[in-house]
């Protein structure tokens, strides 16, 4: 595949000279193809010879690192510690916040054949009957996540305090984000009735406090996984990494919006919700129904807020595009799915 | 009375123009866009047919819900204020009646979503 963008050359000379440096002997770089072009992290696929190998490498460069929300080392960072914990990643190789290499922070890191595309994920898991064990290994990676203390990890993270007996309530991850979604609810260009009782029965329902603050991907989905004919093969995209309740990551997985059409399989459209349990459980993950049916319908529900400040940012003028315009027609995918979840819940509470 | 074609005409006219005439010519970092440009002419479609009794309905059951009576953008607005205050005991009846105005809703905006496998 050609590469013809104006910055490829630099951004060929720049990996040359960073590998270079790093490896202390001349390193030849050409570029493969670019996975990625957002305005927020480009994805070059690059090789790197340095005379006796040739290494198949990725090099995730921001090139606007205003817009990072988070400190850009703390992606690299919490790789190499979820790595270290037994998490399926691609190994770090290097990282700089130096953006005089290719014009913004870097980090590179090894390739990992798959698929992340969703569809070519789940025809994937499908042709060669994955779904079982792609649960069993999600359920591993996400124990294994949740069970590295918070004292490993990157100084950069944001740490909610641990919950305690007298801890303030802002200190409780789920009330915590309840109070952030009903802030962002009053930004609503109308008010939704659906989303109303949806706020109304999570307070209603707001669960018991963790029983520990854990590291938190906040994303692990299908599209930021990759998924080779043996499986899981590497968790993706660790820029929102946070800490908070573990049974957030398994739920916002099991988000109908994830399932990409196989609406039936809970859990990402490859499998249901027991056997993505029962998989973090025998890996020493302590699994709480309540809470990961509290964070799901949660997840849905501020999904469906995102929508309606998606379709605001097109109406208001900050962002006009078709596409945010859209969004606001998908909100009802939203309303639908949190009611038809929270009246699962009532009657199983019946 | 306006003259064909009517506005479900035209935005058939429309959007049949962007699937079949400019989506094969057109740059692939537009291709999406259109492709959510026909699908909205596909909604504006459907609303034009079904929105006038889905939004009776919904005034009417938002009517019951408030004991009130008002345009449907007042109800809705009535409603989501007085549900964030609702007891437990009154959540289960009003969610039966808001999921009926989001499958009416879903009518236009995504046919098949409303799946009876889920509700």
């Amino acid at each position: 595949m050609s590469v013809i963008a104006p910055w490829a050359e630099q951004t060929t000379a720049g990996l040359a000279r960073y590998l270079t440096e790093q490896w202390g002997r001349p390193v030849d770089v050409s570029l493969d193809s670019v996975a990625s072009t957002g305005a927020r992290r480009r994805n070059v696929l690059f090789s790197a010879d340095d005379g006796t190998a040739v290494r198949r490498l990725v090099a995730t460069i921001v090139p606007n690192p205003a817009l990072q929300i988070q400190p850009f080392m703390l992606e690299p960072d919490m790789i190499r510690v979820a790595e270290a914990g037994g998490m399926p990643v691609a190994h770090i190789v290097g990282a700089t916040t130096d953006e005089g290499y290719v014009g913004g922070p870097f980090f590179v890191s090894e390739r990992i054949d798959g698929e992340t595309v969703p569809r070519r994920v789940l025809r994937l898991v499908e042709a060669n009957n994955l779904g079982a064990r792609l649960a069993e290994q999600c359920g591993a990676a996400f124990a294994a996540l949740h069970a590295i203390p918070l004292s490993k990890a990157p100084e950069d993270l944001e740490i909610a305090e641990p919950a305690h007996a007298g801890a303030s309530s802002e200190h409780d991850p789920c009330e915590r984000a309840l109070i952030r979604l009903d802030e962002l609810m009053t930004e609503l260009l109308q008010p939704s009735p659906a989303f109303s009782l949806a706020m109304r029965w999570l307070e209603l329902n707001l669960p018991d406090r963790p029983p520990r603050i854990t590291i938190v991907h906040s994303d692990i989905r299908i599209g930021n996984v990759i998924v080779g004919d043996d499986g899981l093969r590497a968790v993706l995209d660790w820029e929102g990494v946070r800490s908070g309740d573990a049974m957030e990551d398994p739920a916002w997985m099991a988000v109908r919006m994830w399932r990409f059409g196989n609406d039936l399989l809970e859990v990402g459209g490859y499998a249901d919700a027991a056997s993505l349990a029962a998989a973090y459980t025998a890996s020493g993950g302590q699994w709480d129904e309540q809470r990961f049916r509290w964070w799901q319908i949660f997840g849905t529900f501020r999904w469906g807020v995102g929508l309606a400040m998606q379709a605001k940012a097109h109406l208001d003028g900050s962002v006009p595009s078709v596409v945010m315009a859209a969004s606001g027609r998908r909100i009802a995918e939203q309303e639908y799915d949190a009611l038809t979840l929270i009246r699962r819940q009532m009657r199983l509470a019946v | 009375m306006e003259d064909r074609p009517t506005a479900v005409e035209l935005l058939q006219a429309v959007s049949a123009l962007l699937n079949d005439e400019v989506l094969p010519v057109i740059d692939a970092s537009l291709q999406h866009k259109v492709r959510v440009a026909a699908n909205l002419c596909r909604i504006v479609e459907r609303e034009l047919v079904l929105g006038g009794p889905a939004g009776e309905r919904e005034r009417v059951a938002l009517e019951t819900l408030t004991g009130s009576v008002g345009s449907l953008a007042e109800l809705n607005e009535r409603y989501s204020h007085q549900i964030r205050k609702a007891d437990v005991g009154a959540l289960p009846g009003a969610l039966d009646v808001l999921l009926a105005g989001v499958i009416d809703k879903l009518a236009v905006d995504k046919p098949g979503y409303a799946l009876e496998a889920l509700s």
